[in-house]
């Protein structure tokens, strides 16, 4: 068989082609799409638009455009300058806050496909070019180093004119960081950057906007590297650390050079206790009570009834230069208040000083307790016996209080004013001598109307009395003797309260009345005595009785014209002797016993006792 | 002596005073011919001109923008010519590059503004009423084309003074002859949410125009030449 048919072969040929042309891919192309459109300087713009698929054909584009109010279609005019796939529109084309309406036609051999229209206004889609030459400098003042950057506007944008107005920005960050620190120029064309960290690399951009449009590209960065910088304070703070740590280094070996007188200096080492019988040793063993036995002094306190205590003899020395202290101090039994010790502060010794140590607030004449003055003296009772009961001999009262003054010889003499009966302030606070009288001269102070005794405030008072400088108390009436006598012994221990000492150094007393009723219980008081000022004599000598018994009387009066402070008692034994020189009272531990008290008008020195 | 000090001091302090009163809050250039009173220079009132300019231009951009979300749906949004509807620029010889502008005189450009300054006044008027009748117009937006109209009948008070002192002349007595409202609107929109977005989107134009306007004409007053030349 040949080729013998004629068209028919090529009609198959050209149907067979025909159909099996689209496997292929030929086809009209797909539709563009205009991207953006823009104007750098809102005198010209341009438009990019993006192909579709091609269709595997070639494809030519064209753009067209309308403008808002009119139907003319105008095409591109410049399909060149702006690149590929775009469309430049020059300033002749251009018209502003007028309505472009844009669309891209893709035609192939096989057809044309038309993209969306697209309105543009050139006003609203100005982005500017991004800045030009942008310069980064280092400045330096005051407070360190800083960048100043400077650019230029782009050159595309009449900003002289006023035509369009550009606004700045920049950023900057450190080389390594991952963001951007933004700052805001407005329309000027520099700007300072400060707070940077030195000895880094930095990178700076800019870029502008229209006031009404689209931001531009970023300009491409410009590395900087900031110098090394130690800022003046920095230095400063360093240098202050390490002479601080240096200082801080010296002192503390100092301090462990001198350790033991440091810590001697800053904690005192606790004084060990030194307490006598104090044994650290059974401390530490444990055994407390052994050691608190060790610590009890055999006969302290002193646990002998106060009995004991009632001075019993007096020391009484002549020599002027030395001080006989006699010190009682009367423990009543319950309270312990004081108020003559309160704000002594030179116990057992008496201030010569002290105007208070004879009684200054007495109670009245009617006898009620009398109080003692700060130092509790004895109140010596100067009065005529008239209108009182008579002293009764002299003793406790109840037994137990006994008050004496203190004698206390000293080179001073004070001057007892002699006070008529009818005063009840006593004046004076020293005692003063008293003349030591022999028995036989015990009398004369005895009478009655010149009955004196000691009287003593009621018990429960403690008596702290104490006397200084006693000077010469003188009996008045020194011979009287009989009469004095027989009172005596008549008389019952009588409190006398020391009224006034006159000019001639006269001890004015007074007799008190107890309240307790002593006459009664003195009267039957067999034991206790208390010595009496019986007289008081011209040569200021203070007589003074002392009654211990009915058996036993002592009277004993001192006249000491030396001026020695004592009251002295003789013992009955004892003939008429001047007690000038060292009169002692003692006290006869065999006779007199518990129910002898120590009278006189001495104070217990207990430090006599003990000893 | 001293007599004669204390009457220098109090005529220098009665001068300063009379001084101060007088020309207290102005400046008192030597421009005025008659001297008669001191008043603002030419290049405060442009400034305070352009100023007044942008911040319209400004508050019309942010109007529109809240009335196209409001009352737009999201397909209009690209036909905003729909229709064919104009602003001014038809009815008036505005300059539409800046070649054009260029070429204007500095009086034609003032009165190009003027123009369109008298034009917006009614139009804003109307406006702001229509938005009123509104069932949901936020009161954003109810605002701003208050504040918009107030403002341009200041600018057009500024640029009168301008045109005076700039040109020393009458204003054109333009907006009292004719009226070109119904011109503008195409009556084919029916629609009153188009029309007025229409509206707002020819006076932001417009504002622009006048923003763009003003500032040329002050570079031609500070710096002549350059402002010619690109």
């Amino acid at each position: 068989m040949g080729i013998s048919s004629g068209p028919k072969p090529f009609l198959t040929v050209g149907v067979l082609f025909i159909l099996l042309s689209p496997a292929t891919g030929f086809s009209a192309p797909g539709r563009p799409r205009v991207i953006n459109c823009r104007s750098p300087e809102k005198e010209t713009f341009t438009c990019w638009w993006e192909p579709g698929d091609d269709g595997g054909l070639p494809t030519t584009y064209a753009l067209y455009y309308r403008l808002e109010g009119s139907e003319t279609i105008y095409e591109c005019p410049d399909y060149k300058t702006a690149g590929e796939n775009s469309c430049f529109f020059s300033k002749n084309d251009t018209s502003l806050w007028v309505d472009y309406n844009i669309s891209v036609v893709a035609s192939n051999d096989m057809g044309k496909s038309v993209s969306e229209p697209v309105e543009v206004d050139v006003v609203y889609i100005v982005q500017p070019n991004t800045p030009e030459s942008v310069m980064v400098s280092v400045l330096e003042d005051n407070h360190g180093p800083y960048l100043r950057v400077d650019w230029e506007k782009p050159q595309s944008a009449d900003t002289r004119s006023g035509w369009i107005t550009l606004v700045y920005q920049l950023r900057v960050k450190q080389a390594k960081d991952e963001t951007w620190e933004e700052y805001d120029a407005g329309m000027q064309k520099y700007y300072n950057v400060f707070s940077l960290h030195s000895g880094k690399e930095y990178m700076v951009q800019v870029r502008c906007k229209p006031d009404h449009g689209f931001w531009s590209e970023w300009t491409t960065p410009v590395y900087i590297q900031m110098p090394d910088y130690m800022p003046k304070e920095r230095s400063m703070w360093i240098m202050v650390a390490v002479i601080s740590a240096f200082l801080i280094l010296l002192f503390g070996w100092t301090m462990n050079v001198k350790q033991n007188s440091v810590k001697h200096c800053l904690l005192p080492p606790v004084p060990g206790p030194k307490i006598q019988g104090f044994d650290q040793q059974l401390l530490k063993n444990g055994k407390s009570e052994e050691m608190f036995n060790a610590l009890v002094i055999p006969g302290f306190p002193p646990t002998s009834t106060y009995e004991d205590l009632l001075v019993e003899y007096l020391e009484v020395y002549d020599d002027e230069k030395r001080e006989l202290v006699l010190n009682e101090k009367n423990l009543i039994e319950g309270s312990m208040k004081s108020k003559s010790t309160s704000s002594d502060n030179d116990s057992g010794r008496g201030s010569c000083d002290s105007r208070t140590l004879l009684m200054e607030k007495c109670v009245d004449e009617s006898g009620t307790e009398q109080e003692l003055s700060q130092y509790g003296e004895a109140s010596w009772a100067s009065s005529d016996s008239e209108g009182r009961d008579n002293p009764a001999s002299p003793g406790l009262e109840d037994g137990k209080v006994q008050m004496w003054p203190s004698v206390l010889s000293s080179p001073q003499s004070h001057n007892f004013q002699q006070q008529h009966p009818g005063g009840l302030r006593a004046s004076h606070h020293s005692v003063p001598e008293i003349s030591c009288v022999s028995p036989q001269v015990q009398t004369c102070c005895g009478q009655q109307d010149q009955l004196e005794g000691f009287q003593f405030s009621k018990p429960g008072l403690y008596r702290y009395a104490q006397m200084y400088s006693m000077d010469t108390i003188e009996c008045k009436h020194v011979a009287q003797e009989p009469q004095s006598q027989s009172q005596s012994q008549s008389l019952s221990a009588e409190y006398v309260e020391v009224q006034t000492v006159n000019q001639e150094n006269v001890l004015l007393v007074t007799p008190l009345s107890n309240p307790e009723g002593p006459n009664p219980e003195l009267s039957d008081f067999s034991g206790e005595d208390y010595s009496k000022v019986r007289d008081v004599t011209s040569d200021n000598v203070l007589l003074l009785q002392r009654d211990l018994s009915v058996s036993q009387f002592v009277g004993d009066y001192c006249q000491d014209q030396i001026g020695q402070v004592d009251p002295c008692f003789l013992q009955q034994q004892q003939q008429e002797q001047t007690c000038k020189l060292n009169a002692h009272l003692h006290h006869p531990a065999s006779t007199l016993q518990e129910d002898m008290r120590l009278a006189g008008n001495g104070y217990v020195d207990t430090t006599m006792m003990m000893s | 002596m001293k007599n004669t000090k204390v009457l220098q001091g109090c005529l220098g302090l009665l001068f300063c005073s009379i001084h101060g009163l007088l020309g207290s809050a102005l400046d008192c250039p030597d421009r005025d011919a008659g001297g008669t009173r001191c008043s603002i220079s030419v290049e405060k009132l442009l400034d305070r001109a352009i100023q007044h300019a942008e911040l319209i231009y400004r508050v019309s951009e942010e109007a529109r923008t809240l009335f196209e979300q409001m009352f737009i749906p999201f397909s209009f949004h690209a036909q905003q010519s729909h229709g064919g509807h104009l602003c001014t620029s038809n009815i008036f010889p505005i300059p539409t590059s800046k070649s054009e502008v260029q070429q204007i005189s500095d009086k034609w450009l003032l009165h190009s503004v003027l123009i369109l300054i008298q034009f917006w006044i009614d139009p804003l008027v109307e406006l702001q009423a229509s938005l009123d009748r509104y069932d949901n117009a936020p009161s954003d937006l109810l605002n701003k084309t208050k504040w918009m109209s107030t403002k341009l009948m200041n600018l057009e008070q500024g640029v009168l003074v301008l045109i005076r002192k700039m040109l020393e002349e009458g204003s054109l007595e333009l907006h009292n002859n004719e009226s070109v409202t119904p011109y503008l609107l195409p009556t084919d929109m029916v629609e009153h949410v188009l029309r007025d977005y229409a509206m707002l989107s020819c006076f932001k134009k417009d504002a622009h125009k006048m923003e763009t306007f003003l500032k040329f004409l002050k570079c031609r007053q500070t710096n002549r030449p350059s402002c010619s030349i690109l």
